[in-house]
């Protein structure tokens, strides 16, 4: 269990965390999603004792990262998967972390396979790609076999295939009764594998709450209707706390009935109706929504770009 | 690749060992003997001082024949105590020191600028503890490869300087004093080195360091006119190795005892103010 209690850190006159209190459960998966520069790395950082608390503190399994008497049998991080000396081969950075608790030889070789890496363990991690470096740092936050395990934007520069397997691999942990901090810009990748959120921006906790209150907690539930009478349709659906928006010249966005009603008003009707899909918000929208005040760096468009700065959602 | 060959040990009673100091020790020395960069830099330093010490032999003994036969030469061995050979193995000690002192630096220095800092201390979060086992392997590395180095160079110009007729004893108390107080000056210089490159977090401005105190500044002191960087000379790292090896006090240098001193301070002063950054300082 992650325990985090006004934590602050302010760097010259930016704060990066602003006083964020928050409490990682074990036996459970936690995103920690927010843009870039949001502060996800930085609060990582303060619970890892790398980066010193402006004010406030956090624990881990209720001490201080640092009074732990075996810290990496307590906490397993992957900070940055950039934290190794890259003219050291795999094996060898492995095996320096490893003597500092005694683990044996045998667990380095253990994490080494289990993170896939047995066909590169002995080759400098100068030319691993980014995805080797992703997995070796997975291996050395294995390494202590650790309760509490902390990733950092775990699945960049990962295959799908190693998208997959990091899913699974941290869905089993937390499974095991472990406590699982991931942290991620990847709103899709959130709603795959967290079961709670919290979301940070601007270094404040925008929210913090289980990943389906997140998403169903956004608007009403939207039904998308084809119909070849969309006029005819809107009229008859139009009453109290319904709204019917048009997006193409057959197709209906009614939101405020659900999709029984609307296909017993159409038969009722004799309108006929050829899809009828319900909507459900995307936590990308609840994202968005969330973050829209909270977003370091906007993106703007700037006169004659061609490209828009957001991608439309519908 | 499955996940089912994870360990099911989630609960445990006790954790299992911690970092304690032996075993940072032992995580600080994989991590020197693992890259190829320290040995090639602790291989060039052999090779430097056995060549030098040949080349010094050579010389020497070129020198000692040519003075057989001028009468100012052989005044001018005499004033020096006629022990011509006895330095002989040491030649190549101040490239020893600048190879060593940035092998200290980058020992440190490449922690942080390759991120690897970031698992170091979060293995062993009390980072003195790191820290003192980072030096105790530069310091002890330093020292013993100063003094193999020096006894192989010693080996390696007996037969050049016998050829010249000339004695070159290794196991004189001169030269066993040389060679020791040599490694030792190597050593302080590597913990120096260490302590720069964790202050400054650099290589490059770490090695620069290094080298403006051990190069520039005496050189420096030498050229700007007045009496107190004539003084301020006596008090650089670098000129306490002569009060420490010489056999009779010279004139307007420091006593040896003194020379001590300074080169602990010297030592000291980077070393203390090194922790105290590496504790205050965000990694």
């Amino acid at each position: 269990m992650i325990e985090a209690k006004g934590l602050t850190k302010v760097y010259g006159e930016k704060t990066a965390v602003g006083g964020v209190s928050f409490t990682v459960q074990a036996g459970r998966v936690t995103g920690f999603l927010g843009p870039n520069g949001a502060g996800k790395s930085t609060t990582m950082r303060m619970i890892m004792g790398l980066d010193s608390p402006t004010a406030g503190s956090v624990t881990v399994n209720g001490e201080p990262f640092a009074q732990h008497k075996a810290p990496l049998r307590e906490i397993g991080a992957l900070l940055d998967a950039k934290a190794v000396h890259t003219s050291r081969t795999a094996y060898n950075h492995l095996l320096a972390m490893a003597a500092t608790h005694s683990i044996p030889t045998s667990r380095v070789r253990e994490v080494i396979e289990m993170t896939g890496l047995s066909d590169v363990a002995k080759k400098k991690v100068k030319g691993f790609s980014l995805g080797m470096g992703q997995r070796l740092g997975i291996a050395a936050a294995l390494l202590g076999d650790p309760q509490t395990i902390i990733l950092d934007e775990p699945v960049n520069g990962l295959d799908p295939e190693g998208v997959v397997w990091v899913r699974n691999l941290v869905k089993y942990l937390a499974s095991e009764g472990r406590t699982v901090f991931l942290s991620s810009h990847l709103m899709s990748e959130m709603a795959l594998t967290a079961d709670h959120l919290i979301v940070i921006g601007r270094g404040k906790i925008i929210a913090d709450a289980p990943i389906a209150e997140i998403i169903t907690g956004k608007g009403q539930a939207r039904t998308r209707v084809r119909t070849d009478q969309p006029e005819r349709l809107m009229q008859l659906l139009a009453g109290t706390g319904v709204s019917v928006e048009v997006h193409e010249r057959e197709l209906l966005e009614v939101s405020g009935l659900d999709p029984r009603g609307i296909a017993r008003t159409a038969l009722e009707n004799q309108v006929m109706v050829y899809e009828l899909t319900p909507l459900q918000a995307s936590l990308e929208e609840a994202y968005m929504e969330l973050t829209k005040d909270e977003v370091e760096y906007h993106s703007h468009i700037t006169t004659g770009a061609s490209v828009p700065a957001q991608a439309g959602g519908k | 690749m499955s996940t089912t060959t994870l360990d099911r040990r989630s609960i445990r009673n006790s954790v299992g060992p911690g970092p304690a100091f032996h075993r940072v020790l032992n995580s600080e020395f994989i991590k020197f003997r693992t890259l190829m960069s320290t040995l090639i830099l602790l291989a060039s330093t052999a090779i430097v001082m056995v060549g030098f010490a040949a080349l010094a032999a050579w010389g020497t003994g070129s020198f000692a024949e040519q003075a057989a036969r001028d009468p100012e030469a052989a005044a001018a061995i005499a004033a020096q105590g006629g022990d011509l050979a006895v330095s002989i193995p040491t030649s190549g000690i101040s490239f020893a020191q600048l190879i060593l002192g940035s092998l200290g630096v980058l020992l440190m220095s490449s922690e942080f600028t390759t991120g690897m800092a970031r698992s170091t201390f979060a293995a062993v979060p009390k980072r003195l503890s790191p820290f003192l086992a980072k030096l105790i392997v530069v310091v002890v590395s330093a020292f013993l490869l100063t003094a193999v180095s020096t006894y192989i160079a010693g080996l390696v110009s007996l037969p050049i300087v016998d050829s010249y007729d000339l004695k070159l004893d290794l196991g004189s108390s001169q030269s066993i004093k040389l060679l020791l107080v040599n490694s030792i000056y190597v050593a302080a210089v590597a913990a120096i080195g260490m302590a720069l490159g964790t202050i400054v977090r650099n290589s490059a401005g770490g090695i620069m360091s290094l080298v403006g105190i051990f190069f520039v500044l005496p050189i420096a002191f030498q050229l700007i006119p007045g009496d107190f960087f004539k003084e301020a000379s006596k008090y650089l790292p670098t000129s306490t190795l002569s009060p420490l090896t010489a056999v009779e006090h010279v004139p307007d240098t420091l006593e040896a005892w003194q020379a001590a001193l300074v080169l602990g301070a010297w030592v000291v002063v980077p070393v203390a103010l090194a922790m105290i950054l590496l504790k205050k300082r965000d990694v």
